[in-house]
């Protein structure tokens, strides 16, 4: 097995598909894991998996040797994600959760205000109302927020890459956001 | 105080987003004003937990599935289907001949006694499966195409000399296949080759390397009208298609 990245790719460029078998064991949960931030099903993000080591494959001859390649097939799966993100027929209003009360009323109920902050932030409480709040964005909404917040791409390059005007990428992130607030906050209100 | 930053406005401060002007003017307001001040605080909390969201678990051997989904795509291939695929001007080729050769069966059907007709349908199925086959090839190998134009990346001038040679090559076969939709009167289709075509031909007629900002007015033009995705989708209506057919004969042979 290459030692480097580098090396993997170098062989791999030759033909050697074993060399890049090797790229795809180091990277592949890297990739899943962001295309399942991106996509918010397991299905749609084995779906990136599969296509993004498929262009890196055909693209190696583009990979320039000095750059990294974790970095490089991370764009390529970020692509990929938006790709079929936008593929998908616009269901805005039907993925589109409006249920902020809802989120509102449940938080109330579970106010845990008696804990430390940094105790609550570890709990798997917490953790599951960010996964409740997720499900609860629409694809766009999910994709614009992920694409700011984890990827820290700029609302502009957000709205090239999705298609939308600067506007509507602003009010997905706005509402992503606000669902975020309206379901964590009884959790961090009082540091 | 009447100038509180609102929701929205914490939002882009937050993530940078805010003009020169209006980010000087945020920091000011929230180095005065305790309420936006606290408003501010409380979203930096909530987007904080969000970076501890969990992680999907993955089983153990997970990079071992992914790689047996993916090794049979890489494989290059073999036999009859290289032939096939190798170049499209072949592909090309064979659907003019099958053309030629469905013209034949319309032909021969028309003066064909009665009780050669069930033979006939038959025969006619296996060629619309061998068109649908080429079709399908067509697109898949139209869309790799479009996918490596869209993620072409590099600064200046970027090389699509391969793309603009599978171009040239896929033209030829695209407009057999508009003609073939043409005698069958599939509107869908012809609307899509069409647009397949005009954007073939651009790229056939393209220098070798092309400015960044050409390619992007290039992949503007294949999302203005959701090319990849129209093609996509049609690529998987043909093997649908494909796919029926094969249920159809087998259930015919049983």
């Amino acid at each position: 097995m290459p030692q480097t990245d580098a090396a993997a790719v170098a062989l791999a460029r030759d033909g050697d598909s074993e060399a890049f078998h090797d790229l795809v064991e180091r990277h592949s949960r890297a990739v899943y894991r962001l295309a399942y931030r991106m996509t918010g099903t397991p299905q749609d993000a084995e779906d990136v998996v599969q296509e993004t080591f498929l262009r890196a494959y055909k693209q190696l001859g583009r990979f320039e040797s000095r750059a990294n390649f974790g970095t490089w097939v991370h764009r390529i799966a970020v692509n990929c994600s938006i790709d079929l993100i936008r593929s998908r027929p616009r269901r805005e209003a039907a993925l589109d959760l409006p249920d902020l009360e809802q989120f509102s009323a449940t938080s109330e109920r579970t106010d845990t205000s008696g804990a430390t902050p940094e105790r609550l932030m570890l709990s798997t409480e917490v953790q599951e109302r960010i996964s409740s709040a997720m499900t609860g964005l629409s694809a766009m909404e999910r994709a614009a927020f992920m694409l700011r917040h984890f990827e820290g791409h700029s609302i502009e390059e957000i709205s090239q890459s999705l298609g939308l005007k600067t506007n509507a990428t602003k009010h997905s992130i706005f509402r992503a956001v606000r669902k975020m607030r309206v379901a964590l906050e009884p959790f961090v209100a009082d540091a | 105080m009447t100038d509180h930053l609102n929701e929205d406005d914490l939002v882009l401060h937050y993530y940078g987003e805010l003009d020169g002007a209006e980010s000087a003017r945020a920091r000011q307001h929230l180095g005065t004003c305790a309420e936006c001040r606290h408003a501010h605080a409380k979203l930096q909390r909530v987007l904080a937990a969000v970076d501890t969201m969990p992680e999907p678990v993955l089983p153990d051997g997970y990079e071992r599935t992914v790689w047996a989904r993916l090794q049979p795509q890489l494989d290059s291939p073999a036999g009859w289907r290289a032939w096939l695929s190798f170049s499209p001007a072949r592909l090309a080729w064979v659907a003019a001949v099958l053309v030629l050769v469905g013209g034949a069966f319309f032909a021969g059907r028309m003066t064909q006694t009665r009780n050669a007709a069930t033979q006939i349908a038959s025969a006619d199925q296996v060629r619309e499966q061998v068109l649908l086959a080429a079709l399908g090839e067509h697109l898949e190998r139209s869309q790799t195409m479009l996918i490596d134009l869209v993620t072409a990346d590099g600064d200046g001038m970027v090389d699509v000399s391969t793309e603009r040679e599978r171009a040239t090559d896929l033209v030829a076969a695209n407009r057999l296949y508009r003609q073939s939709a043409a005698a069958s009167g599939e509107a869908g289709v012809i609307e899509l080759l069409d647009q397949l075509e005009e954007l073939l031909v651009e790229l056939a007629a393209s220098p070798d390397k092309l400015s960044s900002e050409e390619l992007d007015s290039v992949r503007k033009r294949i999302d203005s009208n959701g090319l990849l995705f129209k093609v996509r989708v049609l690529s998987s209506t043909v093997r649908e298609r494909q796919k029926q057919q094969i249920r159809t004969r087998t259930g015919q042979s049983s």
